[in-house]
């Protein structure tokens, strides 16, 4: 089953075993510099406000009504991160606009045993991006759809879905015995850490996310294999995402302001962050490789530069691993 | 267990081992006197304020309503849902007093899953 408290998803699955499940937010961020050159990784602003669908079904395009889900405000080319916490090692599958966010696949509910398709927590302990080679991401970008920017309308050519697709499948009981029930004390781990395009075709005023500047952060293999995933406890969630804008025509409630620039924030001082893990990286997806980023199609299309674009200097980088993970930033 | 003691007893379990969870360092982190916090643990003093019972909460890795309920408070949040519906919030507190934790949990709202 999926909560929403306090703006963070808990997916729980008492049925496999007590302390199982995970919580995801969605942490508002600076969108870094879109230029090529590679970033650290940026702060945490705070999570997103997030609403049920079905709270304000009455003011929603039917599609959402059908798929429900929750719903949060983004700015056009606002950016937006995904922190994982708990503790229990779950499975998580994550699209934007129902194109995988890992390797780049269509959508599908089950784990792929061939080419990894999900993070693994808690040792991811967040995803900012497209996976789009060895050690970087594409930070996700917010944009809307149908003008040809979102990674969906890069890849299946169409502006059908946008928002973020999640499915969260916890370890078997059995698996997390072995693993993590033996006599010997484990202290459970718990990374309450800190560390989103084709044709013009839709009506409706959502967003998806697109692939924006370039990333340092790992995607980590799965160390313990498909099988050691319960795919017949799954819960999954459909995260629309609605321009800022009609969020507030729908909930009355006004977005959070915008999000400082890279560069207002770097000369600020303030700082980025870098993580590191012993695990192993997962290979960049060919797929998302090869998608153009909202930048360079601004450019392509011949549209006015993004704002707040220009290259950074990250100075103080502060250095996050397993037993630190905090990643927040003040503004 | 009290409030105080409870504090206490998580606080020390964590200083076994991460020697940053002393009075000390803790006091500093949630912005409160080593002193006041030292008394807090030894119920020499009322409970602190939600926001300071908030900021233990975090820093412990406690659920902050069940601090809240320890020291007799209520989270600001929840307060306000109460006073707009205050004797339907009620009814349904008294209401499911005794039910069993898997009929309270059939109450709290899931997140639909629909066609996509």
């Amino acid at each position: 089953m999926i909560e929403l408290n306090n703006d963070v998803l808990s997916f729980r699955f008492p049925e496999v075993h007590a302390k199982a499940g995970c919580r995801i937010d969605f942490q508002r961020t600076l969108r870094i510099p879109d230029d090529n050159r590679d970033y650290p990784l940026p702060p945490g602003l705070g999570c997103f406000p997030v609403a049920h669908v079905d709270d304000h079904a009455e003011k929603l395009p039917a599609a959402w009504h059908r798929r429900g889900g929750v719903f949060l405000p983004m700015y056009q080319a606002e950016a937006l991160w995904l922190h994982f916490s708990g503790g229990y090692p779950c499975a998580i599958k994550i699209a934007a606009g129902k194109i995988n966010a890992v390797s780049g696949a269509a959508w599908t509910n089950d784990l792929s045993a061939d080419q990894q398709d999900y993070v693994v927590t808690p040792e991811q302990p967040w995803l900012d991006g497209f996976n789009v080679s060895k050690g970087y991401i594409r930070q996700f970008v917010a944009m809307p759809l149908g003008e040809g920017y979102t990674a969906e309308e890069q890849i299946a050519g169409e502006a059908e879905h946008g928002g973020l697709q999640i499915i969260v499948y916890p370890m078997k009981r059995e698996v997390y015995a072995e693993h993590f029930e033996k006599p010997i004390v484990h202290e459970e781990l718990n990374y309450l850490a800190q560390p989103a395009y084709c044709r013009r075709a839709t009506a409706e005023p959502d967003m998806g996310l697109a692939p924006g500047g370039l990333m340092r952060q790992e995607i980590y293999e799965d160390e313990y294999g498909t099988d050691a995933w319960d795919q017949e406890q799954g819960a999954r969630c459909f995260v629309h995402m609605a321009n800022s804008a009609m969020y507030q025509a729908i909930t009355g409630r006004r977005p959070p302001h915008k999000p400082p620039t890279a560069m207002d924030y770097t000369r600020a001082g303030l700082p980025w962050f870098d993580y590191y893990s012993d695990g192993k990286a997962l290979p960049g997806a060919g797929l998302l490789g090869k998608l153009t980023s909202v930048a360079a199609k601004i450019i392509e299309k011949g549209s006015l530069p993004l704002d707040g674009n220009d290259p950074v200097e990250p100075g103080a980088i502060k250095q996050l691993g397993k037993a630190h993970s905090v990643r927040d930033g003040e503004f | 267990m009290t409030f105080g003691q409870f504090i206490r007893d998580r606080r020390e379990r964590l200083r076994e081992t991460d020697r940053r969870f002393s009075v000390r360092q803790v006091a500093q982190r949630i912005c409160v006197e080593p002193a006041y916090l030292s008394k807090i643990e030894r119920e020499e003093v009322a409970p602190p304020s939600e926001e300071k019972i908030r900021a233990l909460a975090q820093e412990l890795g406690e659920d902050v309503d069940v601090l809240l309920a320890m020291a007799g408070k209520v989270s600001s949040d929840l307060l306000a849902i109460i006073r707009k519906r205050p004797t339907l919030f009620a009814d349904l507190i008294r209401q499911l007093k005794s039910s069993p934790d898997h009929a309270i949990l059939r109450v709290v709202r899931k997140v639909r899953d629909g066609d996509w």
